[in-house]
């Protein structure tokens, strides 16, 4: 069973390093049958994995390979583990990865760098099953870190575009802001604990500090920053609307299916500390509330299809941080898991369209696409439907769970805060619909001649999403006992604050209440952008702009520290620095040109030279 | 035996004067000999004055070093003749950039 979950575990850097040194040699049809079949079978040996540990009733397995860094004070092992909570996470990230890889085959044909974009991918896998399989804190961050980087990359994989450029950009550097928040927790924790492995950290936690002590606050909350940067949460956001700017299955596959979870699943993984620092979680559901909020007013307003996806996935991360708050954890996995089918069909029906159109992503230059995407559009609508909450698709019994989880608790605020976000869910994400796939077909010059439904290769793997968007949610729901997926990820703990009744499955106040809003959302778009779409103007601007966070970025911290760059540049740094360095040089050189003068090249002054020295030296020994 | 010292010490200045004030690289060797045997003058007599014939011994290596060298130094000051028709050391300092 070790050996397996190894061979799962690497087999994605395997194929990430052939695609490196074959790139340039290998056929682009070959590249990307490699790139498949490796996550292809990463993602079958989880499964087998899973269906041995069911089988056998053992659903932990620990392998500590070697130990990195070998010093006498640190034991940094590195150490995997294998429960309940990570086999989720591993089979959501390779079951995706896997569909989206096939996908990218029919998406990517035009592109000459096909190799590297496989290779790139391969190894946001491998980074990603790292951070997930990871039972040391430390080698966590290693996956976390790696992702990062896989993220950067594919972000600017268009690097001769300037955007995308900077857009990478912009993501690596707000990201280090986590980053610096989860390296300060493991040092944190090093010093509390003398360990970063999970097990061990956690079994002393609970004995060492009582809840709601100083120490363990700040140690979440630190954990919790670095969840925030990657999780896009507000303030930290601002990164992924922007991380657009990468190819469409890379925005489907680690900026809404897989990487930006990794928040989530950090403090889920984390819970047992969270939990003795219950300001931190009432924290996290702040957060996670506000920013589900604010992002979904901010997708209302955008133009461009991907980044109302973009915010809508901002908005789902808030949701699912608003559980964390409120310790559901189990609710949160099971939305991030829901979230991950959905996003992804939304994102691969979007990237039909961008791929048929040739690259438009603006929806004032689509509407009534649904004649020419006959089966894209159907596949939209699912996405659309299921994300709204429509019952029994897959976010009515996640996003259901999430706010029943706060209407128990008693955050009445969290609650309908929830609920309005819920409601604009369903709002934006009809109107995409309706912008891009009813109303007039709008065809211009840049239109391409013959407009076609996307090629199987890319329609297939949006199918099966769309099959799991429509089912997924019934993993969730059992009668009479308690769902499968809530009995296994309980054997780690991860389960709901208030726990339900097994029998429990009514429509209760909260239920109606949100099918109420979900339906409202849906059809209310759904009218407003068909037949009263004479009452609208543009996207209020306030919106558009995200309530124009990024220019408070801008003004507010990025150009004030360009300006005392420039000003330290400019006059610190050449007049004080350098002179000093001058100063030096100079010294040096007019010494030494006071001595040149004595190398003339005329042998007898050599000569002479060497008589006077000799006369000295003889002085000299007959004097001692 | 005061005498040669003395011979030997006149000698060497003959050869520092000679390297110091001429500009003939002929003379230069000229100049290199003499002082090369006025060191060979006082090992013989020092090897003389103590008994010890070590320093008659280094007489020879000595012969046969000034040998070699003359014969180098000859060839470079034939093959600077070549090249610049003259022998005049002050004019070769070209060596120094």
């Amino acid at each position: 069973m070790d050996i397996a979950m190894c061979f799962a575990l690497f087999i994605p850097l395997l194929g990430f390093l052939f695609l490196v040194a074959c790139s340039g040699h290998i056929q682009r049809h070959s590249a990307g049958i490699v790139a498949c079949s490796t996550i292809f079978l990463s993602f079958l040996t989880f499964a087998v994995l899973l269906g041995i540990s069911l089988y056998t009733g053992q659903h932990r397995e620990q392998v500590t390979l070697f130990n990195w860094i070998p010093m006498a004070q640190m034991k940094a092992d590195f150490a995997l583990a294998l429960d309940p909570l990570s086999f989720l996470m591993c089979l959501i990230v390779t079951g995706v990865s896997f569909l989206i890889h096939v996908y990218s085959i029919g998406y990517m044909e035009e592109e000459p760098d096909f190799a590297r974009y496989f290779a790139f991918l391969n190894f946001f896998v491998f980074a990603m099953l790292l951070l997930a399989l990871a039972g040391d804190l430390l080698l966590l961050f290693v996956g976390w870190e790696g992702v990062g980087i896989a993220s950067y990359l594919l972000i600017g994989f268009w690097y001769e575009r300037p955007k995308a450029a900077a857009a990478a950009t912009k993501a690596f550097v707000v990201n280090r802001i986590g980053d610096l928040g989860l390296l300060l927790a493991i040092l944190l924790s090093f010093h509390l604990f003398g360990t970063t492995n999970m097990d061990a950290m956690f079994g002393q936690a609970i004995h060492q500090f009582s809840p709601d002590s100083m120490t363990m606050t700040i140690l979440t909350a630190l954990l919790f920053i670095g969840a925030m940067g990657k999780s896009a949460q507000l303030p930290l956001h601002i990164w992924l609307a922007d991380a657009m700017e990468g190819p469409t299955p890379v925005s489907a596959l680690i900026h809404a299916a897989t990487m930006v979870t990794a928040g989530v699943y950090l403090v889920v993984r984390m819970h047992p500390l969270f939990l003795l620092a219950p300001d931190t979680l009432m924290c996290i559901g702040v957060i996670g509330g506000v920013t589900s909020l604010f992002a979904a007013l901010a997708a209302v307003g955008q133009s461009e299809l991907k980044r109302v996806l973009a915010y809508s996935t901002i908005s789902q991360l808030g949701l699912m941080f608003l559980a964390c708050g409120v310790g559901a954890f189990y609710a949160a996995m099971f939305h991030l898991m829901t979230h991950a089918f959905m996003k992804a069909l939304l994102f691969l029906s979007a990237g039909n369209v961008i791929h048929m159109l040739h690259g438009k992503i603006d929806m004032k230059d689509m509407g009534g696409l649904s004649k020419v995407f006959t089966k894209t559009h159907i596949f939209f609508l699912i996405g659309v439907f299921a994300m709204a909450g429509i019952p029994p698709l897959a976010a009515f019994f996640s996003k259901d769970l999430i706010l029943e989880q706060e209407y128990e608790a008693g955050f009445k605020t969290l609650f309908y805060i929830g609920i309005t976000s819920s409601l604009l869910t369903g709002f934006y994400l009809m109107r995409a619909y309706c912008l891009t796939f009813l109303g007039p077909l709008k065809i211009d010059s840049s239109t391409p001649r013959s407009l076609n439904e996307a090629p199987q290769v890319m329609l297939w793997p949006v199918g099966i999403l769309a099959f799991l968007s429509l089912t997924a949610g019934f993993m969730g729901f059992a009668f009479g006992k308690k769902p499968f997926l809530e009995r296994f990820l309980a054997e780690v703990g991860v389960t709901l604050s208030e726990p339900l009744p097994p029998t429990d499955f009514i429509f209760s106040f909260e239920t109606w209440l949100s099918i109420f809003v979900a339906v409202l959302g849906v059809g209310g778009a759904f009218l407003l952008y068909t037949r009263f779409k004479g009452l609208l103007g543009s996207p209020i601007a306030i919106l558009q702009r995200a309530f124009y966070l990024d220019e408070i970025f801008w003004y507010g911290i990025a150009y004030p520290l360009r300006w005392v760059s420039k000003f330290v540049g400019s006059c610190i740094e050449p007049k004080i620095f350098e002179g000093m360095l001058q100063l030096v040089a100079h010294s040096a050189q007019g010494i030494a040109k006071e001595f040149q003068k004595l190398q003339n090249g005329q042998i007898r002054s050599y000569a002479a030279l060497m008589v006077v020295g000799s006369l000295f030296l003889l002085l000299y020994l007959s004097a001692i | 035996m005061d005498l040669l010292f003395f011979a030997s010490t006149a000698l060497f200045a003959i050869g520092i004067c000679g390297i110091l004030t001429g500009r003939n690289a002929l003379i230069f060797f000229l100049s290199i000999e003499m002082m090369l045997n006025a060191a060979n003058l006082l090992f013989v007599l020092f090897a003389r004055h103590w008994g010890n014939y070590t320093g008659q011994m280094w007489v020879f290596f000595v012969l046969v070093v000034a040998a070699a060298e003359a014969a180098v130094g000859l060839a470079i000051v034939i093959n600077l003749f070549r090249s610049r028709q003259r022998v005049d050391v002050d004019q070769f300092n070209r060596l120094r950039e």
